[in-house]
């Protein structure tokens, strides 16, 4: 099995301890921040974080127990009129439905500074020009922008934020998509709660720790049962408690940019941020009661709560239906092709993720709907219930990002498993197309978590592990003026077919032969037929007779032509120099092509390019170019095969090389020149 | 930056009525579910015009879904703000056999905030259902009612609701109280389609009845010119605190300057005396007004907050003044204010942006005409047209955005349509001069030169806002047919006052021939290769409609290695037609180690009947092949 990707590679320094002299006060902005041009570690950032202060802390308040404050402070200098945006500030904050506990923000202050004939002119946001968005049922937007921004202004603002959710504290993003030349970042708990700080990234960050003392004073010490924990105002009765708090505290400088590259999986997995995550909360006299810290303890939680564990565990909605649906299935791969067949042709995903059901698998099957967890626990119940080995695997998603530490959030999906004769099968029913062991893309993400009914767990690795493959074969002749025509026979297997099939299987026949056509450069495409098209498991079809014009360069007596015609490969799709990120294909692939081109009559072959092999470092990507010919004919074979989905960066320059010389070679031509 | 739409007029689309048998899937007749993936069974809105500030709007619209990409013809929502009261909003599902599966009352709708993107703030919402299909084909039934005070814009009516989607049947009724308030109507490509009209003393109806549905094709007419179509509006009417009377374009701009825009152009004293030192040196109009472009291009910038009668007000020129933001409403009118200070006149002007050209229609003075504000600065004889969304455009270039169009000009005695600037084939023009050097090692060495104005111009200058890093980015995409091609460095030079950008790049690259033997083998065209062909459509159902010419010019001399001789090149070619003209030609310098490469591509704008299109294609393919011819070089 292969090695999950190393996200940590690179290993930047950071002074901790800055002794710069810049003064961060608000409002102490200076002439040299506002007449800089660009920020001096990276001319092309559009706009930096010059300061910024980020404080996590906890209040306590007898009616309504612990909260906790998060106090913003930022000064961002803007040196283009594209890092604008950077002015415009958004907070979204939630409600909650069940008990009407909401998020709130306050205490916005917020000045523009601009250098104006040598003069520091500074503007005030007024309290009018902050908008409250009501974005949904669930979430409001706290939204507001700097006046008088201009290239070279310099903003500063101060707001905080209140959340009643004492057991959460909000992920902390350190790195930013433009630089961040300071950053105080500190967290404050009370001894209360124990969380873990999960760090994330590129960037070597390590929190500083201390503790404080803190204390809470009564008003009213008669009072019992409070909003957060009765347990700490019903056993003490004096004014006052004394406590610790712990603080941790990222002080950082000179953080780089984060910046987007194409082909890579999920660009945020790769930021820097760090992640608390409740480990126990321990009141006073109180035994400690325990959250998920391990692996072992967040699949308990999540297999406890009743939309998880119990769902698979109701049988009563399908005990009808499921023998009629295994009742020609004898063997184990039979009755797990059965209900999987079953279930992804009734239930009709509705779009949401989620690790827990929505509506429940009663509800779920009776609407035929529901999100991912309704329909893949659904298929893993009918499955245990019919005598498989059957188990959820708890996935995160590709756009939720790759969940280093053990956390409940760090999951967000859900799909099944069966274990026949000592290997497990992946399963996932919300889409379509997806088949045994292939597996929707979005949840080919790094490991997932396996959960037995006794609640142990095992991780296994959710990359796809077969090679998808995809060949063509033409059988062309080619005509004294560059027009080519011929049989062509495409078979698009296991991803490659998923993927058709999810693209295609949707528009009509008619259209989706004209992108064919205009794809292939207005090829004419006649006697079309596909194969397999819906069937899935099997490898799909594609024959058709083509003609199409100037494939060739005829000069003089001479005739110029790449042998692989229109599949060439002609443009090299890593054109950077460098790059920081791996490269993710999504799964490991195969590109065969077998061509065989007749030559027009009273033509010969002059010179043919010379055969090719190529190979990428440790064999994970090949490259091997066949080609033969007698006087009339010629034939070639052309494969290219990556090995492994993800391709790390210290390969990069080798895979830029190694398309090179397929661009290369590909593009070589065949001389045929008049008898 | 430009962002579009910023006037957001609150459009109602759409019906009542009752059929049997409608809501089952299975006998729809063949010739509607061709290229359809959804068909509409019934669309039908009535409005009832009560008074001259009480409309009711009811809809029912019953869709059969044939498959997951017809979902988004369903249409099951309402957008509201203030102004508008939603009375009734539900739907109901049914299966093929038309037997209920759902029904889905208010609660069961989202209600959520609408802004869109660029917008900071709006006060408009939607409210719509997310329903997931558990199989196809389905049908669902939407029905509303909404009643509003703004009689000011009655909705328009189209008898398709886009392409691949059909209409089985199309109501579009109007009723008004009185006489007086019967709208105005317009009908628009009625031509060849069912639809009938049936007229009361307080009544109005359209029908229409099995429209096909219509696939989108390329360098086609839009959607909107060729749809049949009905426009209304009233000529009395009440909008977002006002009445009004509108009986042509005059009367929309006086409307609007009196209500909206008149008394808002106030400025803070210290502003006054601001811009009166940056004009100081100067009594030309024309001067100072591209004083006063530049000033606002270089203190604001757009956000968007639509709140208000409708969004078609801006907020006051002081509001602007302090927080040196606003949208395309607020910074116009911000400009005018300061420009009338400086005593340059400028009006204020509706316009239909965007890259395809939309006008306003001579005989139907609408209201809601527009969605952005530009200025226009009248100056011996001639308008200059400013757009003060865009912080970088030059003073008088509007770009392909507002270009070329029929658009209202708002002035204090009333409205009057014009054309803004338009920008007409060799208008467009990129020249590419330079030089390259191909070595007997293959690798090639190029110094170029690009100059571009008019639309082209628009094209390439917001380039120099851009990173290093992108700019690289952006040249390996143009000259991606040049692999392992290496930016070795670019300078750029914009010249705001002739509207004119220069590239100056240096490039290298190596293979870049390719190949055979004792052959290589290179393009001569290497930095402007133009492959665009039209797809290629089996029946050609559209007109073929290019919006705008351009002309490339390139000139390059070509140095060859050393220790290879010229075996073929490329014969001059030249073809010229209605669409344009295409002209190439390689020649040996007198010396005889250089080549000079010249090509010169015209295209022309213009609407052609669909029989042409293949022509065109034609005429396409031999640019890009001819865009493709090689040299080949055999070892001496």
């Amino acid at each position: 099995m292969k090695k999950p990707i190393l996200l940590i590679t690179i290993f930047l320094l950071f002074n901790l301890f800055s002794s710069n002299a810049q003064d961060y006060k608000f409002g102490k902005v200076s002439e040299e921040e506002l007449s800089e041009k660009y920020y001096p570690q990276d001319s092309s950032a559009v706009a930096a974080v010059l300061y910024r202060e980020y404080k996590v802390r906890y209040e306590y308040s007898q009616s309504q127990g612990f909260k906790v404050v998060t106090d913003v402070h930022e000064r961002i200098k803007i040196y283009k009129k594209d890092g604008f945006s950077y002015a415009t500030i958004t907070e979204h904050l939630y409600l909650s439905d069940t008990n009407g506990d909401r998020e709130s923000l306050g205490g916005v202050k917020a000045y523009t500074y601009n250098l104006v004939d040598g003069k520091i002119e500074e503007t005030k946001l007024k309290g009018s020009d902050t908008f409250t968005e009501e974005v949904s049922k669930n979430y409001k937007a706290e939204k507001f922008t700097l006046p008088n921004v201009k290239e070279g202004s310099v903003i500063e603002y101060l707001y905080s934020m209140d959340s009643p959710f004492a057991y959460n504290i909000d992920e902390i993003i350190l790195q930013y998509d433009i630089p961040i030349k300071k950053e105080d970042v500190a967290i404050e708990v009370p001894e209360y709660f124990v969380f873990n700080p999960k760090i994330k990234g590129y960037l070597m960050v390590v929190p500083k720790t201390s503790r404080k003392p803190g204390k809470i004073t009564f008003q009213n010490k008669s009072r019992t049962g409070g909003g957060m924990s009765s347990t700490v105002s019903t056993n003490y009765t004096s004014n006052s408690i004394d406590f610790i708090t712990n603080v941790s505290e990222f002080n950082l400088s000179d953080v780089p940019a984060l910046k987007e590259e194409k082909y890579v999986n999920n660009i945020n997995n790769y930021r820097s941020s760090v992640n608390y995550e409740l480990q126990y909360t321990h009141y006073p006299e109180q035994p400690i009661k325990s959250y998920s810290t391990t692996w072992e303890k967040v699949v308990e939680t999540i297999y406890d709560s009743p939309n998880f564990g119990k769902q698979i565990e109701s049988t009563r909605h399908f005990k009808d239906e499921l023998p009629g649906i295994i009742a020609n299935a004898t063997s184990p791969t039979e009755k797990m092709n059965a209900i999987f067949f079953y279930v992804q042709q009734n239930m009709n995903w509705n779009n949401y993720y989620g690790k827990y059901t929505d509506q429940g698998l009663k509800d779920a099957l009776k609407e035929k709907t529901g999100n991912i967890a309704d329909i893949n626990l659904l298929l893993v119940a009918m499955m245990k219930e019919a005598g498989l080995n059957a188990y959820p695997v708890l996935v995160s998603t590709r756009d939720n990002g790759v969940p280093l530490f053990p956390t409940r959030e760090g999951f967000n999906y859900v799909i099944a498993s069966v274990e026949i004769d000592n290997s497990i099968i992946l399963l996932d029913a919300t889409n379509k197309y997806a088949e045994p062991n292939l597996i929707p893309n979005r949840a080919l993400n790094w490991y997932g978590r396996l959960i037995k009914e006794d609640k142990s767990s095992i991780s296994i690795p959710l990359n796809a592990n077969m090679q998808s493959q995809e060949a063509h074969m033409i059988q062309a002749t080619m005509e004294a003026n560059g027009n080519v025509s011929g049989l062509m026979r495409t078979i698009h297997s296991d991803y490659y077919a998923y993927n058709f099939r999810n693209s295609y299987n949707g528009i009509s026949e008619s259209d989706y032969l004209s992108k064919l056509e205009n794809k292939h450069n207005s090829m004419e495409i006649d006697n079309y037929t596909i194969e397999n098209k819906s069937d899935l498991g099997k490898s799909i079809t594609e024959k058709f007779e083509f003609s199409l014009e100037n494939q060739a360069d005829v000069i003089g007596d001479k005739i110029y032509f790449s042998p692989t015609l229109f599949l060439t490969t002609k443009e090299n799709p890593f054109k950077l120099e460098e790059r920081n990120y791996p490269i993710d294909f999504g799964y490991p692939w195969t590109e065969k092509l077998i061509i065989s081109v007749k030559i027009p009559e009273g033509y010969k072959i002059e010179s043919t390019p010379e055969p090719l092999a190529a190979s990428l470092p440790n064999d994970i990507g090949a490259f091997k170019y066949i080609i033969s010919n007698n006087d009339k004919e010629i034939k070639i074979m052309v494969s290219t095969e990556m090995k492994t989905s993800v391709i790390g960066i210290q390969d990069y320059a080798a895979l830029k090389e190694f398309y090179r010389i397929l661009v290369e070679k590909e593009t070589e031509k065949v001389v045929l020149s008049k008898m | 930056m430009r962002i579009i739409t910023c006037l957001t007029v609150l459009f109602f689309s759409q019906f009542i009525s009752s059929q049997k048998n409608i809501y089952q899937s299975l006998i729809i007749d063949n010739q509607l579910k061709e290229n359809a993936n959804a068909v509409v069974r019934l669309d039908d809105i009535s409005v009832s015009i009560n008074s001259i500030n009480d409309m009711v709007i009811t809809k029912e619209r019953v869709v059969t879904v044939l498959n997951k990409l017809g979902n988004d013809y369903v249409n099951a929502r309402e957008w509201y703000n203030d102004g508008v009261e939603i009375k009734n909003i539900q739907a109901i599902i049914y299966d093929q056999l038309g037997n209920e599966i759902y029904k889905k009352k208010q609660k069961d709708f989202n209600d959520v905030s609408a802004v869109g993107g660029g917008t900071l703030y709006s006060d408009s919402r939607i409210i719509y259902l997310a329903y997931t299909p558990t199989s196809y084909p389905y049908t669902i039934k939407f029905t509303s009612e909404i009643r509003t005070k703004n009689t000011g814009n009655v909705p328009n009516w189209y008898f398709l609701n886009g392409y691949l989607v059909s209409t089985e049947k199309s109501r579009y009724k109007i009723n008004f109280a009185t006489p007086d308030l019967k709208p105005v109507f317009k009908e628009k490509n009625f031509e060849n389609m069912a639809i009938t009209k049936a007229e009361t003393d307080n009544s109005i109806l359209y029908e229409g009845s099995n429209i096909t549905a219509i696939k989108r094709e390329s360098l086609s007419p839009s959607f909107q010119k060729i749809v049949p179509q009905i426009m209304a509006r009233m000529v009395n009417f009440y909008y977002g605190g006002y009445s009004g009377e509108i009986k042509d374009w005059k009367d929309v701009g006086l409307w609007m300057h009196n209500n909206l825009i008149q008394g808002r152009d106030e400025l803070f004293p210290e502003t006054k005396s601001m811009v009166h030192s940056l004009v100081a040196n100067t009594t030309d109009d024309l001067e100072k007004a591209k004083i006063i472009y530049k000033y606002v291009q270089d203190n604001t910038r757009y956000i968007s907050v639509q709140v208000g009668i409708g969004g078609l007000q801006p907020i006051a020129a002081v509001d602007v003044d302090r927080v040196k933001y606003g949208d395309c409403k607020g910074l116009s009118n911000y400009t005018k204010a300061l420009l009338k200070e400086v005593g340059v006149t400028s009006y204020y002007t509706h316009v239909e942006s965007g890259n395809y050209k939309v006008s306003f229609e001579t005989d139907f003075p609408d209201l809601g005409a527009g969605d952005h504000v530009i200025l226009a600065v009248p100056y011996k004889d001639k308008l200059y047209w400013i757009d003060c969304t865009s912080q970088i455009h030059p003073f008088g270039f509007i770009g392909d955005f507002t270009d070329g169009r029929q658009v209202l000009l708002i002035k204090p005695e009333g409205g009057e349509l014009v054309t803004t600037t338009a920008y007409v084939n060799e208008e467009n023009s990129q020249k590419i001069t330079g030089n390259y050097t191909l070595s007997d090692d293959n690798s090639i060495t190029a110094a170029i030169s690009i100059k571009t104005k008019g639309v082209q111009y628009d094209d390439h200058f917001p380039m120099q806002l851009k990173s290093k890093d992108d700019i690289i980015k952006d040249y390996k995409e143009i000259w991606g047919n040049i692999n392992n091609l290496n930016i070795e460095n670019f300078e750029f030079n914009n010249d705001r006052e002739n509207v004119e950008f220069t590239e100056t790049i240096n490039v290298s690259a190596i293979n870049y021939g390719s190949k055979s033997g004792e052959r290589l083998l290179f393009v001569v065209n290497a930095f402007n290769k133009n492959n665009y062909v039209p797809d290629r459509y089996r029946n050609r159902l559209m007109p073929l409609e290019i919006q705008r010419g351009y002309l490339d010019e390139d000139e390059f001399v070509i140095n060859l290695p050393a220790g290879y001789k010229i075996e073929a090149l490329p014969e001059p070619i030249e073809i010229e037609n209605e669409f344009g003209s295409y002209k190439a030609n390689v020649e040996k310098t007198k010396d005889g180690n250089s080549l000079i490469y010249s090509r010169r591509l015209l295209i022309k704008e213009g609407e052609y009947p669909k029989e042409k299109y293949e022509e065109y294609r034609t005429f396409r393919k031999d640019i890009s092949s001819n865009d493709n011819a090689k040299i080949v070089l055999i070892k001496n």
